[in-house]
């Protein structure tokens, strides 16, 4: 399987230079430390510095939307977990509110608000990787202990409330999987009040240390207008000064009634993301601490017996109960047909779920909507003329999760 | 909103609106729309219809693009149909910078060819692999698994054409 | 080199210090990556079992853990890496992506990382928890331990 670049517009290696030599053509990646993940990056360099950069992606295509048309509605949840493999809750809300959409049925509070926790939970362990990760790279080895830490205690909350660590399946059409056991509470709540501790520590490594200041400040600018027509979502269009955040501009779940800040920055460069990164991670706090003091009671599934087994006591009672158990466990549901795109904000940004549905009971086709895809274009808009050396900074502040970009 | 000549049909899906228009159209219509203030393109992608009985399709692959105006919030998906083999359709990147990717991905896994792209080659398949994986008569793939249900469907086609 | 009483304890000590610091090759493909990071940070620290060097460069370490999918563009590159290793080497395939292939039965993706590579300890999961893969090194090493000078066939 040749992965040559033949055919491809790039490499000027043999360009006269600026600096009285020739353009040489280096390649970043696929495997290499720092690139977030299996990207290629085919760069000419003018000495040190940076004349073009290629993206080369591909190498973590998993066929995930093809997998997805071949298994049923209920069954294609579990896919949707792994393509934006740091946010996975985020992912499956995307697709159960666009099944919903089409199914016509709207989830009771209590779904809505366990899913907005586990939304925002999901926010702070990507970013938490993000610091983490991104710290290391440049040089900010201890970051990485902090923030795994960190995120060991958001995994605990997940496999308490799903029995998973990372790859949930926790919400899908029709609600969410289990309702929230009392330890779960009882750990959310801890969490809520140590947390803003622990963000304090990273800020008293990080944000006034002169060393992350000059790699950050000034490298990897991405101007309002540039960042509007490339697509950009998520911190990378508000690092621009741009306060577009799909939790407050086309609220979904019930975001609307949460009182929490969008975190903008108008310096347009690295260290204008982190700061706005940061700020999200407070602000989730705040949501979480709002989500629990004030989750409603109820149910945590819709009542649609065609959608959603019955519970298992009724089987010993109601043939219905039976019938629909056995159809929803062979076939599954049928979802009538139609087209809708629903989409929401993760850690990177839009992340968007296409669905079309032909009356069966299997997906026709499902299209994710990957932020990273979209961020990634950026990156040689940012990255021009800049050293080789920043590059890393800036792979890092597009934090692109290669499993989104490629699916 | 689009000149009326240029709308085939128009309707709502589970809130979602649409409009159809004809392939040879599809720069004018997205220009249009641009002007008026829907200057994003939130993604583009294809819909194989091949064997889907729940209404009759124009033709095979269907191309959708939405479009959001940031300003208002209000998104637009905008449809086109085409056929052919392979199927052509006219480039909107130089108007919608994020759509330079999505095409290549369009054209990889559905072949359906962007005229005048600047670089359509395959962007997440390997450069030599040869069909279009997307595409509902090309096999799922993978490992047979004895006694699984439907996996022969799996291996041959999950249509057959 | 046969047996004798020279060789097997000759053979212990190589075996022990061979085992005892085992350096990873970086190679995170996908979310097992995630998992593999928390193995080597604080709470299961790699690095108490030897492993605490997690190069970049295949040409200086001795184990190379798959963690993640591998797609049909990253096989002949995962091949080049796992060439460019110094013998003696062990391969572990983390997670059910890499063993098997995982929820992902179709084209994109090879159907386990044993069709390119010889792999030593399997990691069922998806993904794994980090103490998995913890385990699933300190089986290696027991390996390690046993082999002794004898390169492995």
């Amino acid at each position: 399987m040749a992965t040559s670049t033949e055919g491809m517009s790039i490499t000027r290696t043999g360009e006269a230079g600026a600096f009285g030599g020739e353009l040489l053509t280096v390649n970043f990646g696929p495997h290499h430390p720092s690139t977030h993940g299996v990207l290629r990056l085919i760069v000419d360099l003018d000495g040190e510095q940076i004349r073009s950069i290629k993206p080369v992606i591909g190498y973590l295509h998993t066929g995930i939307e093809k997998q997805a048309e071949a298994l049923r509605w209920q069954q294609a949840v579990v896919v949707t977990d792994r393509h934006d493999y740091l946010s996975p809750p985020i992912n499956n809300l995307a697709y159960a509110l666009a099944v919903e959409k089409l199914m016509g049925v709207e989830v009771p509070p209590r779904a809505q608000a366990l899913r907005v926790i586990m939304s925002e939970l999901t926010r702070i362990s990507s970013h938490l990787v993000w610091l983490g990760t991104s710290g290391i790279e440049l040089g900010a080895m201890s970051i990485l202990m902090y923030c795994f830490r960190e995120r060991d205690t958001v995994l605990a909350m997940n496999e308490e409330i799903s029995g998973f660590r990372m790859h949930t399946s926790y919400i899908r059409p029709g609600g969410v999987m289990a309702d929230a056991t009392p330890r779960f509470l009882e750990m959310l709540d801890r969490f809520t009040r140590e947390m803003p501790l622990h963000i304090d520590e990273y800020e008293e490594l990080l944000t006034m240390n002169p060393i992350w200041r000059a790699r950050t400040i000034g490298i990897g600018r991405l101007s309002p207008e540039d960042a509007r027509v490339l697509g950009a979502s998520g911190p990378m269009i508000r690092g621009s000064g741009i306060p577009w955040d799909l939790r407050k501009t086309r609220p979904y779940s019930g975001y609307e009634s949460y009182d929490f800040e969008v975190a903008t920055s108008d310096a347009c460069d690295c260290y204008g993301r982190y700061l706005i990164r940061i700020k999200e991670m407070r602000e989730a706090v705040k949501i979480l601490r709002q989500a629990l003091d004030r989750l409603p009671d109820g149910p945590v599934n819709v009542d649609d017996r065609k959608m959603l087994p019955p519970p298992r006591e009724e089987l010993e009672t109601s043939m219905e109960a039976v019938i629909h158990h056995f159809k929803l466990f062979t076939e599954g549901y049928s979802v009538p047909p139609g087209d809708v795109y629903v989409a929401v904000e993760s850690g990177r940004g839009e992340n968007g779920c296409y669905v079309v549905s032909d009356g069966t009971h299997k997906p026709r086709r499902v299209k994710f909507r990957s932020a990273s895809f979209v961020n990634l274009q950026a990156l040689e808009r940012m990255a021009l003329n800049h050293m080789i050396a920043d590059m890393v900074a800036i792979i890092g502040t597009a934090d692109t999760v290669l499993g989104d970009v490629d699916r | 909103m689009i000149r009326q000549d240029l709308i085939v049909e128009r309707g709502v899906s589970a809130g979602d609106e649409w409009v159809t228009v004809e392939s040879g159209s599809i720069r004018d219509a997205l220009a249009e729309l641009k002007n008026e203030g829907f200057r994003l393109l939130v993604f583009l992608t294809c819909v194989d219809h091949l064997v889907d009985g729940s209404r009759t399709w124009p033709a095979r692959f269907e191309l959708a693009y939405q479009l959001r105006n940031m300003e208002t919030r209000e998104e637009l998906r905008v449809r086109t149909f085409v056929d052919g083999d392979p199927p052509h359709v006219d480039s909107v990147h130089d108007m919608f910078p994020p759509a330079n990717w999505d095409e290549r991905e369009t054209y990889d896994l559905f072949g359906v060819v962007f005229n005048d792209h600047p670089d359509l080659t395959r962007i997440l398949m390997p450069d030599d692999w040869v069909g279009h994986p997307l595409r509902r008569d090309y096999p799922v793939g993978g490992e047979v698994v004895e006694f699984s249900e439907e996996h022969e469907r799996w291996q041959t086609a999950p249509d057959r054409a | 080199m046969g047996k004798n009483i020279l060789t097997t304890t000759l053979g212990k000590l190589v075996g022990w210090g061979r085992g005892n610091s085992v350096w990873p090759a970086q190679f995170g493909l996908a979310c097992c990556a995630i998992e593999m990071i928390h193995t080597a940070t604080a709470s299961v620290d790699i690095g108490r079992f030897g492993s605490e060097a997690m190069r970049a460069s295949p040409r200086q370490s001795d184990l190379m853990i798959v963690s993640g999918r591998v797609s049909q563009k990253m096989a002949p590159i995962l091949r080049t890496i796992y060439d460019q290793m110094p013998e003696p080497k062990w391969v572990i395939s983390m997670g059910a992506c890499a063993s098997t292939g995982g929820v992902f039965n179709n084209y994109a993706l090879l159907q386990g990382v044993d069709k390119i590579v010889p792999v030593d300890v399997y990691v069922p999961g998806c993904p794994p928890r980090p103490e998995d893969l913890l385990n699933a090194l300190m089986i290696l090493q027991e390996r390690i331990k046993a082999q002794g000078i004898l390169p492995r066939t």
